[in-house]
C-alpha cells in the first residue's frame, strides 16, 4: 500500500518534471483564476466593511416639544436606555443645541446674535446596536420612543438610510452575480487548461490502458499531479493577491473620497487564506478528474 | 469454406463473431476460429480486410457486436470494464507505429508495463534488463526512443510487450515501417517468444514473411475469414 502510494507520488513529481511547460501553464492558469476571484471578493469585503463604518454614524434624534423638567429627565433616559435596540442615549439641551449650531456656523456665527438661546428644541440622540441599524430596526425604536416622549419630529436621516440600504442590496446582488460569473469563468478556464495538458499526454494514457493498468493506477498519479499543481497555484494566487492588495488595491481604496478616514482595510484572514489554497487543490483534483473521465477509456 | 486446422487445447476461440461500426457496414462478419496454446498464426488480408479489428477484439479495445470470444477459457464478449486491465496483462501488443513514450527513456518505456501491473521495483529492474537483453538493446537503457532507429524502437516495443510474460502476443503490422532486413530481425524475436510458449498472432499483408517463416495463416477479405491454411515454404 505504502509502496504503491510512494510510487504514485514519485510518478506525479516525475511527470511534472517531464512536462515543465504543461505543468507551468496549469499552475499559472489556476493562480491567475484564483487570484482574480479572490481579488474580487477582497474588494467586496472591504466595501462592505466601509458600509458598516458608514452605518455606525446612524443615529435616531427625537426633537422634544417640551424640555423635560429635572425630575422627569432621569426616568426618561433610564427608560430609553432599556430599549433593546439602544446602546447609548444622550440628552441635548436647548442651549447645547444652540452652541452646536454656532460652532457649525463657524465664522458666520454672529448671524445668531440676538436670537434667543432657547429657540432650538431639546433632543434625545440614540445610538443603536449594529443589528438594528436598518429601516425596520429604526422604525421599531421610533415606535417605542413615541410612547415615551412628546415629539412631533423624530429624525433618523430617512432619505440617507433608504439610499444606503439600496446601495447595500445592490452591492450584494452585483457581488453575488459577478462573483458567481467570475468563479464559473475561472472553473471553465482551469478545466480547459487541464484538459489540454492531459490531451497532450493522451498517448501516455492510451499506452497505460494497453499494458493493463487499472483505472485507479492511471488516474491517481494524474489526480495527485492536479492536487500538487492546485496547491502551487493556490499559494501563488495568495502571493499575487497579497501583492495586488498592498501595491494597488489598498492605495486606491484609501484614496477613494467616500472612504471613512482612518479605516483599516482588511486582507484575507488565516481561514480564508487556507480556503483559497484548498480551493486550488480542489480545482486541480476535480479539473483533472473530469478531463480524465473523458480521456481514459478502457 | 474454412476448415479448422487446429487441434489441441485452445488459447483463443471465436464463435460467429461480427463487428460493425455502422448498421450496413461490418468490419468483421461471422468469424469462427480457434487458435491453440503456443501457436504462431498470421492474420492477413488487404488493407481494410479487418485485421486490426480482429486483433482489437482480442484485447478488448473493441467489443464484438455479435458472437463469443474466449481467451484462455475466459469469455470476454461481455467482460466488465473493470476486468479488462487484468485481461490485458495476459496479452502483449505490438503496433506498427511502436506507441512508445518519447519523453521517457528506453528503460522507463519497458518498465512502464510492469509498473502498471503494480510490480515491485527490484522485480521491475531485473525483468526490464532481461527483456531488453533478449531484444539486444540492453546497452541503450538511458536513451529516449527518438534517439534510436525504427528497428530499435520496434524492438523496445516488443520488449515492453514481452516483459510481462504474456500468454498471447498480438502484433499489428509490426514490420510495416521497417525495411526487409530489420523486419526479419523482428520476426526472429517473435519466433523466439513463440518458442518459449507464447501464442503469437501477427497481422500483416506482407506475403514474403509467411513464406519465409511458414505458419498457419488466417486470410480475411472484407471482414470474412476466407481461408485458414498452412502455406508452403518458399
Amino acid at each position: 500500500m505504502l509502496d504503491k502510494f510512494s510510487y504514485f507520488i514519485r510518478r506525479a513529481l516525475h511527470n511534472m518534471r517531464q512536462w515543465p511547460f504543461l505543468c507551468t501553464a496549469s499552475v499559472l492558469t489556476m493562480a491567475v483564476a484564483l487570484a482574480s476571484v479572490a481579488t474580487f471578493f477582497l474588494v467586496v469585503m472591504n466595501i462592505q466593511l466601509m458600509a458598516t463604518k458608514w452605518s455606525e454614524d446612524l443615529q435616531v434624534v427625537a426633537y422634544l416639544d417640551r424640555q423635560p423638567g429635572t425630575g422627569q429627565l432621569g426616568p426618561l433616559l433610564d427608560a430609553v436606555k432599556q430599549f433593546p435596540e439602544v446602546t447609548a442615549v444622550k440628552f441635548v439641551t436647548k442651549q447645547e443645541a444652540m452652541q452646536r449650531f454656532r460652532s457649525r456656523l463657524g465664522t458666520e456665527s454672529n448671524l445668531l446674535d440676538g436670537v434667543r438661546e432657547d429657540i432650538l428644541p431639546a433632543s434625545l440622540e440614540l445610538s443603536l446596536r449594529p443589528e438594528y441599524r436598518n429601516r425596520s430596526g429604526i422604525e421599531q425604536v421610533v415606535k417605542r420612543l413615541e410612547t415615551h416622549v412628546d415629539s412631533n419630529d423624530i429624525h433618523y436621516g430617512q432619505d440617507w438610510l433608504e439610499r444606503f440600504e439600496t446601495f447595500v442590496a445592490v452591492l450584494k446582488i452585483v457581488s453575488q452575480a459577478l462573483g458567481g460569473f467570475l468563479l464559473l469563468a475561472a472553473l471553465f478556464i482551469v478545466s480547459n487548461t487541464i484538459k489540454l495538458t492531459l490531451f497532450a499526454r493522451r498517448d501516455e494514457l492510451e499506452i497505460m490502458t494497453l499494458v493493463g493498468a487499472t483505472l485507479r493506477f492511471i488516474k491517481v498519479p494524474f489526480l495527485l499531479e492536479g492536487a500538487l499543481q492546485g496547491l502551487l497555484g493556490g499559494v501563488l494566487a495568495l502571493a499575487l493577491l497579497s501583492a495586488i492588495f498592498n501595491l494597488f488595491l489598498s492605495p486606491v481604496i484609501q484614496s477613494f473620497w467616500l472612504t471613512p478616514a482612518g479605516i483599516e482595510l482588511i486582507f484575507l484572514n488565516f481561514n480564508q487564506q487556507l480556503l483559497l489554497v484548498t480551493a486550488g487543490v480542489m480545482l486541480g483534483i476535480f479539473g483533472s478528474l473530469s478531463s480524465l473521465r473523458k480521456l481514459v477509456q478502457i | 469454406m474454412v476448415y479448422p486446422i487446429f487441434s489441441g487445447s485452445p488459447m483463443i476461440q471465436l464463435y460467429n463473431v461480427s463487428k460493425s461500426y455502422q448498421k450496413e457496414n461490418s468490419a468483421l462478419k461471422d468469424i469462427s476460429v480457434q487458435i491453440g496454446k503456443g501457436e504462431f498464426v498470421y492474420v492477413t488480408g488487404a488493407s481494410g480486410a479487418g485485421k486490426t479489428t480482429f486483433l482489437r477484439l482480442l484485447y478488448s479495445a473493441e467489443r464484438a457486436t455479435r458472437g463469443q470470444i474466449l481467451i484462455d477459457g475466459q469469455n470476454i464478449s461481455r467482460i466488465s470494464r473493470l476486468k479488462i486491465p487484468y485481461l490485458r496483462r495476459k496479452i502483449g501488443v505490438v503496433f506498427q507505429d511502436y506507441k512508445l513514450l518519447n519523453s521517457r527513456t528506453v528503460y522507463e518505456n519497458v518498465a512502464f508495463a510492469l509498473e502498471a501491473q503494480g510490480k515491485k521495483r527490484y522485480e521491475v529492474s531485473k525483468k526490464v534488463y532481461k527483456a531488453l537483453k533478449e531484444v539486444g538493446l540492453e546497452h541503450r537503457l538511458q536513451r529516449t526512443p527518438l534517439e534510436l532507429s525504427g528497428g530499435e524502437q520496434q524492438r523496445i516495443a516488443i520488449a515492453r510487450a514481452l516483459v510481462v510474460d504474456p500468454l498471447i502476443l498480438l502484433a499489428d503490422e509490426p514490420s510495416g515501417n521497417l525495411d526487409q532486413e530489420v523486419a526479419l530481425e523482428i520476426m526472429e524475436l517473435f519466433r523466439q517468444a513463440n518458442a518459449r510458449g507464447t501464442t503469437v498472432l501477427l497481422a500483416t499483408h506482407d506475403h514474403s514473411l509467411y513464406h519465409r517463416f511458414p505458419r498457419r495463416v488466417l486470410t480475411l477479405e472484407q471482414g470474412r475469414l476466407v481461408k485458414d491454411h498452412q502455406p508452403e515454404t518458399l
